[in-house]
């Protein structure tokens, strides 16, 4: 019996790592896979009146997470809420619709806070 | 008898405090004359010589917007070739802004205005009220640095002729964020034909632009200057 136990205390380990593979680790692929943002170059979007407007169409769509507005480039990043999904030409016509022009939508694998620590960090690097 | 009594008096009072409730105005030399759809924009021009203007719309497509507007201003009398005093006049009325066409450039925006009006003004040396129209146009260009802006907005009425022309030109001091202010240096020509005389005026502004607030403070001959937007 006193053999017996550290095999089984070795099952349980080997049993909870198992367990950490097909549970855990595909939950954390998931998050990653949600970490995706929508970033749009948009003409035209050079004041804060103009990005107010489409900040205002962009929170009203009910998927829309966080959102980041890059005046200097032009570009408008947003999220999803955890667990839903943008459709890229439904925001890229509320971009249109509040009176600007989108030249490139792309889906990227970051959420909008890397986005917005990732442009700050080029603009200090210059 | 109580001026405020006479039937005149009274509908003027009530029509510039429905006006003033409002935050009503001309929109004179505004950079965007109206919000994006579904949204207000309030705009006001004051000066310390007691000129003003308050107007305020509402966006009801990204192109069109309907508001109210209420203007005071003075008009200068010439009296033996000199301006030795002026009429006090007041307007109010309803507005619509159109869109009229917009450039999207990779890095700037340039945009065509209507602003048209129409309403009652009165003042001194009047007897009585008069309708006005005021059919304006305004064009602007804007990057992250840089601003031109001009503009022609006649109000004429029976007896009434008070023109607006004005340039701006103005750079901003440095680029910001979106979340940051964003200070600019603006300066503005602006000449106003009146029926009997022409005045010009030439204000340098600092312009301060935080989101949807936007406020300018400015000093000319006539003292200081303080115009503000807020769109929400």
């Amino acid at each position: 019996m006193q053999t017996r136990r550290p095999m089984s205390l070795a099952r349980h380990m080997m049993g909870a790592l198992a367990a950490a593979a097909v549970f855990v680790l595909p939950g954390a692929a998931l998050a990653a896979e949600a970490a995706q943002s929508l970033k749009l170059q948009v003409n035209g979007m050079v004041c804060s009146f103009c990005a107010q407007g489409i900040e205002k169409r962009l929170k009203a769509l009910p998927a829309a997470g966080p959102i980041f507005i890059d005046l200097r480039n032009k570009v408008v990043a947003v999220e999803p809420l955890p667990g839903q999904s943008l459709d890229a030409q439904k925001v890229a016509s509320e971009v249109r619709e509040a009176g600007y022009e989108v030249v490139a939508t792309e889906t990227v694998a970051q959420t909008v806070a890397q986005i917005r620590a990732e442009t700050r960090a080029a603009r200090q690097g210059r | 008898m109580n001026p405020l009594l006479r039937p005149g008096a009274l509908r003027r009072c009530a029509f510039a405090a429905l006006c003033g409730a409002l935050s009503a105005a001309a929109p004179g030399a505004f950079a965007l004359p109206m919000a994006s759809e579904g949204s207000w924009m309030t705009m006001g021009d004051f000066n310390s010589a007691g000129e003003r203007d308050l107007a305020v719309n509402h966006a009801v497509t990204g192109r069109d917007a309907f508001g109210l507007m209420a203007t005071r201003w003075k008009e200068p009398v010439l009296h033996a070739g000199l301006h030795e005093q002026h009429h006090e006049r007041e307007a109010a009325g309803l507005t619509y802004t159109r869109l009229l066409h917009r450039w999207n450039l990779p890095h700037a925006q340039a945009n065509l205005w209507f602003v048209g009006s129409v309403g009652r003004a009165w003042g001194h040396g009047w007897a009585g009220d008069r309708s006005y129209v005021s059919p304006a146009v305004m064009a602007d260009y804007e990057t992250t640095r840089l601003y031109l802006g001009a503009g022609f907005e006649p109000k004429r009425g029976s007896g009434l002729r008070h023109d607006s022309t004005w340039v701006r030109a103005g750079f901003s001091f440095y680029e910001v964020d979106y979340e940051q202010v964003q200070p600019w240096f603006v300066i503005e020509s602006k000449r106003v034909r009146y029926a009997n005389a022409t005045r010009d005026e030439v204000t340098p502004m600092l312009r301060l632009i935080h989101r949807g607030l936007f406020v300018e403070l400015g000093r000319n001959r006539e003292g200081t200057q303080f115009n503000f937007m807020w769109a929400y």
